[in-house]
């Protein structure tokens, strides 16, 4: 069993909404372009206020590699599964689209791609890690809104971020335990 | 388009992004884009393995620094180059997008003849050749009938191997050259040469006080600021954002300010009304290195924040606040430049003003301040082209064509048929034109082309195109058929970035880098850079004896040599080789790396030295331009107030934002995902006055065109203007994705001109707006 423990600690307020990160991802996995086609995504939320104070925010999103996973839980095939360090993926020979998953997730994070023949979304770049590369939307950021890395490790910056901030989850009610944590400011 | 939280669809989020994505159509849209794609696959190179190579990119022209990631000959992807700190290891939407561009399926591939009428879109298939005899021949022509080299134009775009189209130029001897200045920052430029003799940067990563004026810096992408202003804003530090819209800058800013449009100056003279009379501005700085002080006190005494107030409509108060606060952090303060200024009729005052806040409380030369550009010292070739006698002034500098300037005070005083300050390459778009229509005082009937769209890109598009009716031969190079390719008599193809190399540049910042290009790919449709293309072009002039009786025969043999021998005659290798022959080991580092430097830091106070001499008359820093004086225009920024749409009419403004640049990206599958069509903002309450609501369409009506455009229904706009984005509603079929989609800015922009710079005043132009 690793003790790796991977995920993402993102600062919204810094996001430009440039969509840097969502045309990396594309071109990084192979994700046909389309609007249905997307593993990752930037939320605009709603405008609050009325002329002259206004408030926008944005917020950047993916798959949230739950601990406890809707979508796994669901699958009739094992396609979804877990790696040890808590990445979860699919395996795309064993998916036979029944979106069951789709239904499941509570993210709205998956998409049924042509390219593979199955369902797909965020892998947290999971053929990067072994050269020690970061996804390619961390990557790609000009501000560097997410901070990607191992959590069990107290010296990695995602760690350290981690300790250091308040955190939110998207929607805890839930129970999924996700592990992607939006700071609080 | 209001959205609710989470619970609603990501897809419907994505469909509503930004204000600018249209929802609807998607599927039609789709099946038309795998149609293309399904054509889409480049011949297999036969090329096993992966690569990274290091090159620069040119989406926009930041050219931010990256390794193309080559798989088996084909390009992958494109990611960030580490090293590159000019951009702070980034890549936005447009540079990953980039490694689309050499696959796009409506690229250009072979050269093209038109056969049928111009803008029919008849053409027929020519070799490269055959098109650098055609272009040497129709130079040939337009010299011996009119004996005069100026009567064919050269019009070019802002890029790396834009040299390589100027060494053409020069090699046949015109002088009307019209580049993109004029469009975009002229203005800021020369405002603020003006006082420092230099177009300095802001140093956003050590400000405390940052002032923005509509310089969207969060959508507008301009490396480093637009990263510097969020991730490296220091504790506590203040962004102050004015602009009539609520842009992604204005969410990250402590306090927006919707000023009224055209009246930033008035805020900018109330903030220096503070600082004066309540002493806060820096007295040795001044005393020391500047001159005009007195005349200054004298002038600004009337321009109190009330009423400054009564102009901008920002609170005295506020005013009040943001001087003190100002004077506070310099001189770790910032009243930011910007890049694209073609606004209003006074520009340069306007800039004018920045500069002298910034001077007087000396937020220069200093960390967090404004700063002197640096630059890596390069050996650059400055190669002799001969003198030809055949030549006119420019047509823009020789003509007595009237400028055509809005209708109140602000233009008393200004040049009525000239430009003060006329850049002796960029020439002046707008007067430009106006003097080729009129003939005045010559005829100008050919021009070449370098990837400028100026039928998109200058305001008042009908009389481009009746500017074009006196053109008998236009031939164009780009990698796209952009709407000047489209009404062009002959289409060069160029290769794109990703495919060629390109000569190293200097980026002057701050924080100096050299960059430079070589080819990630193979030319994927054996295209050919600008450089091959000059080159060619050149070989065929030297064919023609009438192009060369008019300059010193030794002057021509030594330019066969120094040009068409020892440039275009060598690989463009060797060209880098000799430009970082001073640095052992740099054109190495270049070729692994991407990118030469000396430093990565910032140096601080070079010209904070008493032996210093400004550029400028005085060699101080002119607070009053001396030399302004001399050509009857005013010494100090003055204000008056802009004429205002009369009831039911609105202010068109502009801007940009980072998913396309200009008009040159919008037909790229990754790009045209995030922004489908445009959508005109319009202020709640004004949509309820006019009965619509988002997503209707509307009709935007001035006195030189008319559009139709969808409507985003929305609070963060005044109500006394409207605005949408550029590059839409496009005239090229193959440019398909966005071929008669939302609205053309060239259509209902009034062409009125910035005459001290010569830039054009782009936001002029009222417009009346009815349901569709």
């Amino acid at each position: 069993m690793s003790q790796k423990k991977y995920g993402i600690v993102l600062d919204a307020k810094k996001c430009l909404n440039c969509k840097a990160c969502t045309v990396a991802c594309k071109f990084e996995n192979g994700v046909e372009v389309g609007d249905e086609q997307y593993r990752i995504w930037v939320a605009e939320k709603e405008l609050k206020g009325t002329f002259p104070n206004l408030r926008l925010d944005f917020e950047p999103s993916q798959c949230q590699h739950c601990e406890n996973t809707p979508c796994a839980s669901v699958c009739p095939t094992s396609a979804t599964y877990k790696t040890d360090e808590g990445v979860v993926l699919i395996d795309y020979k064993k998916c036979i689209i029944c979106k069951a998953c789709m239904t499941a997730c509570p993210y709205d994070a998956r998409f049924v791609s042509e390219v593979h023949n199955a369902i797909e979304k965020c892998t947290f770049c999971y053929h990067r890690l072994p050269e020690g590369r970061e996804p390619a939307c961390v990557e790609t950021c000009p501000t560097k809104v997410r901070v990607f890395g191992d959590l069990n490790d107290p010296n990695s910056k995602a760690a350290k971020l981690l300790a250091k901030h308040d955190t939110y989850q998207l929607k805890p009610e839930k129970n999924t335990r996700p592990r992607l944590f939006y700071i609080i400011k | 388009m209001t959205l609710s939280g989470m619970n609603v669809s990501r897809r419907k989020f994505l469909a509503a992004s930004g204000g600018v994505v249209a929802a609807g159509l998607v599927a039609a849209n789709l099946s038309t884009l795998k149609a293309v794609a399904s054509g889409h696959s480049p011949a297999p190179t036969g090329e096993i393995g992966e690569k990274h190579i290091a090159s620069s990119c040119e989406m926009c022209v930041n050219k931010c620094g990256f390794f193309a990631h080559v798989v088996d000959g084909r390009l992958k992807k494109l990611n960030p180059n580490p090293k590159f700190f000019k951009s702070r290891a980034m890549l936005c939407a447009r540079g990953n997008a980039g490694a689309e561009e050499p696959y796009n399926p409506e690229r250009l591939t072979k050269p093209l003849l038109r056969v049928g009428e111009r803008g029919e879109g008849k053409w027929k298939e020519i070799s490269y050749e055959e098109a650098f005899k055609l272009v040497a021949e129709k130079l040939k022509e337009f010299k011996v009938k009119n004996e005069n080299r100026s009567s064919v134009a050269f019009a070019s775009s802002e890029g790396f191997q834009e040299e390589m189209f100027q060494y053409l130029v020069q090699s046949y001897g015109s002088t009307n050259t019209v580049r993109h200045p004029t469009l975009c920052l002229s203005s800021v430029i020369q405002g603020w040469s003006s006082v420092y003799g230099v177009y300095p940067d802001a140093d956003l990563k050590n400000s405390k006080f940052v002032i923005m004026f509509g310089a969207n810096r969060a959508e507008a992408i301009v490396t480093p600021d637009s990263i510097d202003f969020v991730k490296y804003k220091p504790e506590g530090a203040k962004l102050i954002y004015l602009d009539p819209r609520f842009t992604n800058t204005a969410t990250k800013a402590d306090k927006w300010y919707p000023v009224k449009p055209g009246t930033d100056l008035a805020f900018v003279l109330g903030v220096i009304n503070v600082i004066i009379t309540e002493k806060l501005y820096d007295a040795a700085f001044v005393e020391q290195f500047c001159d005009g002080f007195a005349d200054l006190e004298t002038m600004i005494a009337p321009h109190t924040p009330e009423w400054a107030e009564k102009e901008c409509e920002i609170p005295a108060v506020e005013i009040r606040w943001v001087a003190r606060e100002f004077a506070k952090a310099a001189p770790a303060a910032v009243a930011y430049p910007g890049r694209r200024t073609s606004w209003y009729v006074n520009d340069v005052y306007f800039r004018r003003a920045c500069a002298i806040l910034t001077a007087i409380c000396g937020c220069w030369d200093a960390p967090g301040g404004i700063c002197p550009k640096a630059s890596v010292p390069l050996k650059n070739l400055d190669p002799l082209f001969p003198y030809f006698e055949m030549t006119d002034d420019r047509i823009d500098v020789a003509s007595s064509v009237k400028n055509r300037l809005p209708q109140d005070k602000r233009s008393d005083n200004m040049p009525t048929d000239s430009v003060a300050y006329l850049g002796e390459k960029d020439g002046s778009w707008l007067r430009f034109r106006d003097a080729i229509i009129a003939q005045d005082p010559y005829p100008v009937e050919a021009m070449i082309v370098y990837k400028q769209n100026f039928i998109e890109a200058v305001p008042n598009r009908a009389k481009t195109m009746e500017m074009l009716k006196k053109i008998k031969f236009m031939a164009v190079i780009d990698i796209q058929m952009t709407e000047v390719a489209y009404f062009a008599d002959l289409v060069i193809p160029e290769s794109t970035y990703l495919e060629r190399w390109d000569s190293v540049h200097n980026l002057a910042s701050i924080w100096p880098i050299a960059t430079f290009r070589q080819p990630v790919v193979e030319p994927v449709f054996g295209t050919k850079s600008m450089f091959e293309i000059a080159g060619g072009i050149i070989n065929e002039m030297l064919k023609l004896p009438e192009l060369w009786d008019d300059a010193d025969e030794m002057e021509v043999e030594d330019f066969k040599m120094d040009v068409a021998e020892d440039i275009f005659g060598q690989p463009l290798e060797e060209y880098i080789k000799h430009q970082l022959a001073d640095h052992p080991g740099a054109y190495e580092q270049m070729m692994k790396e991407g990118v030469f430097y000396l430093t990565d830091e910032a140096s601080y106070g070079k010209t904070r030295n008493p032996e210093f001499r400004f550029k400028t008359r005085t060699g101080k820093i002119e607070l009053a331009n001396v030399k302004y004086a001399d050509k009857g225009l005013s010494p100090l920024p003055i204000y008056a107030a802009p004429r205002q749409p009369e009831p039911g009419k609105y202010r068109m403004i502009l801007g940009r934002h980072g998913f396309n640049t200009h008009t040159g990206t919008q037909n790229n599958e990754y790009l045209w995902e995030i922004q489908k069509e445009n959508v005109i903002w319009i202020n709640t309450a004004e949509a309820r006055k006019i009965g619509v609501i988002s997503g209707d369409y509307v009709t935007v009506k001035s006195s030189v065109g008319e559009q139709t455009v969808k409507v985003f229904s929305t609070e963060k706009i005044r109500k006394d203007c409207v605005f949408f984005a550029h590059g839409f509603g496009r005239l090229s079929p193959q440019l398909s994705l966005v071929y008669k989609k939302g609205a053309s800015q060239a259509a209902i922009l009034e062409d009125y001109l910035e005459p001290i710079s010569g830039n054009a005043a782009m936001h002029e132009t009222f417009v009346s707006i009815a349901k569709a």
